[in-house]
């Protein structure tokens, strides 16, 4: 069962001048109950898509074409209102820096019981009885004398429990979680992952799409994966697949050039060149300048993105 | 280059180095006496050997930097000093300390940050060489030249400045202007830890070539124990301002003996999803450094602490000849083999026939 739908999506940034293609006809359905991985060095576009579904983009971006469907809800075309009512409902997203969520003005407690109140319709009693337990469920210790502390008392690791709390506690459909976890530790990075599969995922049957450039984290708790390349999906599987038998010549690149790969101390496999930046995108697979696989007809053909294998889809000419 | 290259004498070598930061300063706090402050490095002993690198490993707050800035003298220690070539750098005249400024250079995390935005690249990389009065201009031009080829970027881009350079090309001057001169050690804090995967494999590449032809000896700070596993030939775990474990990496990988390097390695999210982390890690957050935990700092988050861990603060110990670790675990029978961790998750026994040297 499809939650969130996208359907050949563009979005665009004007700069200098013109308006730049950032996404370039994007779509993939995101399923209850699994985390869906969107992979992609930066600039690929891996964040414009989690705006452009918020309806969040700068105003200098704009949707150019295509759709967006929360359920029955065409989220492109639904007015400020609407717009409103779903996010932090029913459509949640958590940041890379959980401070963005986090107003530093008021305590942490006075943002949740508001949340509380705001969606869920509780009176205040209930709320802080509410926003108390959400403390204790995402691990902050002495969750009672934290309700009182402000942001900047929190750690990161806090920070982002707390922005995850106030995200479980509206039940959300759909979470979109942007680099959740880049900016901290690793062992807090573990916790936090669990958090969202088991509180999430699991008890609540949310569907995550979980935006990240690292590897080791996709393949620890997504389901499925899109690896997107210079503003395209150029590889959409399921996750032991895309580890084990990776298809598009740039998704095996970037995980030959892992250090973690096991081959101690002798050079690592690398791409050449480096990505595009959004003025100068190449023509044809916008990978084409950098593939080793590369032939005359990449320059001018862009492949869509079509099923080779089972539960692969691919967008390389090699395979069609 | 390094004629020191001896085996047995370090090249770097700390003892006893710690640093404080006084939380107040001024007259009220000097009048009550005890300041407070935080340990940011705690009697940290540990040696660099010519040619080799040492990756210093540790989350946020572990004063993996700060010990690298002690390294280079580029902050006064609390206590202790460091020797380079037997020579304390904190007691050397401006002479002395002119010329180990020569020999041992830094690179840091962030490629923006670190270049002045106003000056072209060529100059950039110059500047070393004319601080320090090497040869003549048109000699200093030609060595930038040779640099920057050697580095992988082209002549032309001399002249460009870094707004006009990619992360991974920026890095690339950093790493130029730390070899005008040279130098015998370099200490990289974090040198990859902004670039994308695919470029952070060509930074690799570069630093390990460059280690190989000119004998470089690196001190590699960094959280990305896939980076140390890759790069290094020696690991030093910190926690909380102290190393809590030090051991040549296959041996560190292969069987982990502090359990905060064993918790460290089995939340690495590796890249297989046939090896997933066992969710069951400690809970809780590294504690902060303002208010450290008596006893072993690891106790509160510890899954196999004792009675005695909150009282007595484990010494690092020599557990076999290559290897220290700080736990009490092991400070009564240094002298028989390393239990073998349990049901430790560690990156090498994820890969074919757990090669790792």
């Amino acid at each position: 069962m499809n939650l969130l739908s996208v359907q050949n999506l563009r979005a665009e940034f004007f700069s200098g001048g013109r308006w730049l293609e950032a996404v370039s006809d994007v779509s993939f359905d995101l399923r209850r109950g699994e985390i869906l991985g969107l992979v992609g060095e930066s600039g690929c576009g891996k964040s414009t898509i989690a705006y452009s579904i918020m309806r969040l983009l700068a105003s200098n971006a704009r949707i150019s074409a295509g759709e967006v469907w929360l359920e029955d809800v065409n989220l492109t075309e639904a007015d400020e209102n609407t717009l409103q009512g779903l996010r932090g409902s029913r459509l949640s997203m958590i940041f890379q820096d959980p401070m963005t969520a986090l107003d530093s003005l008021f305590t942490v407690g006075h943002q949740v019981v508001e949340t509380l109140q705001e969606h869920l319709g509780l009176n205040l009693a209930e709320a802080q009885e509410r926003a108390l337990a959400l403390l204790r469920q995402v691990g902050i210790p002495a969750a009672e004398e934290r309700l009182s502390a402000y942001p900047y008392q929190f750690s990161g690791g806090m920070s982002q429990r707390i922005a995850l709390a106030i995200a479980i506690s509206c039940h959300p459909q759909v979470l979109i979680a942007d680099e959740p976890t880049t900016a901290l530790d690793v062992t807090i990075q573990a916790q936090i992952l669990h958090l969202i599969r088991r509180l999430l995922v699991e008890e609540q049957g949310t569907g995550v799409l979980l935006i990240t450039h690292d590897l080791g984290v996709v393949a620890q708790v997504c389901d499925r994966v899109a690896v997107m390349y210079a503003g395209k999906i150029v590889e959409f599987s399921d996750v032991n697949s895309i580890f084990k038998n990776p298809l598009h010549p740039y998704t095996q690149a970037l995980l030959k050039s892992l250090p973690s790969q096991g081959i101690a101390r002798g050079a690592l496999e690398n791409i050449q060149g480096r990505v595009p930046s959004l003025t100068d995108w190449p023509t044809g697979c916008h990978f084409h300048p950098r593939c080793i696989h590369a032939r005359a007809l990449c320059r001018e053909k862009a492949p869509p993105l079509r099923s080779a294998a089972e539960s692969q889809e691919v967008a390389c000419v090699l395979y069609e | 280059m390094s004629s020191t290259n001896d085996g047995d004498n370090p090249l770097l070598r700390a003892h006893g180095l710690s640093k404080y930061f006084p939380l107040e300063s001024g007259i009220l706090a000097s009048l009550r006496g005890a300041q407070a402050a935080v340990k940011a490095v705690e009697s940290v002993s540990l040696d660099v050997y010519a040619g080799q690198t040492l990756a210093i490993v540790g989350e946020s707050g572990s004063g993996k930097s700060t010990l690298g800035r002690l390294l280079l003298r580029l902050m006064q220690p609390s206590a202790g000093h460091v020797q380079y070539k037997g020579e304390n750098i904190f007691a050397m005249n401006r002479t002395r300390l002119r010329a180990f400024r020569r020999q041992a250079q830094i690179i840091l995390q962030d490629p923006y940050a670190s270049l002045n935005p106003r000056m072209r690249v060529g100059r950039i990389i110059r500047e070393p060489l004319d601080i320090y009065r090497e040869g003549s201009l048109a000699e200093r031009e030609r060595r930038v030249q040779e640099l920057l080829e050697r580095v992988g970027l082209t002549s032309a881009q001399a002249r460009s400045y870094p707004a006009e350079l990619s992360g991974g090309q920026r890095q690339r001057v950093c790493i130029a202007a730390a070899l005008a001169l040279s130098p015998e050690i370099i200490i990289a804090d974090e040198p990859t830890s902004s670039l994308d995967v695919s470029v952070q494999a060509q930074t690799l590449n570069l630093l390990s070539e460059l280690q190989r032809d000119f004998n470089l000896t690196y001190v590699f700070i960094t959280h990305d124990l896939g980076v140390v596993q890759h790069f290094s030939d020696r690991v030093a775990v910190m926690y909380l301002g102290k190393i809590v474990e030090e051991a040549p990496t296959a041996t560190l990988f292969a069987a982990p003996q502090h359990p905060y390097t064993q918790v460290l390695f089995s939340a690495i999210p590796l890249p297989d999803p046939s090896r997933r982390i066992n969710w069951e890690l400690p809970t809780g957050e590294p504690p902060s450094p303002l208010d450290p935990p008596s006893g072993c700092h690891f106790h509160p988050r510890c899954p196999k602490v004792m009675a005695d861990c909150s009282a007595t603060v484990p010494k690092l110990q020599t557990t076999a000849p290559d290897r220290r670790v700080a736990c009490l675990l092991y400070e009564d029978r240094k002298h028989s083999p390393p239990s073998a961790p349990s049901k430790v998750r560690t990156p090498s026994s994820n890969m074919d026939g757990g090669e790792t040297s």
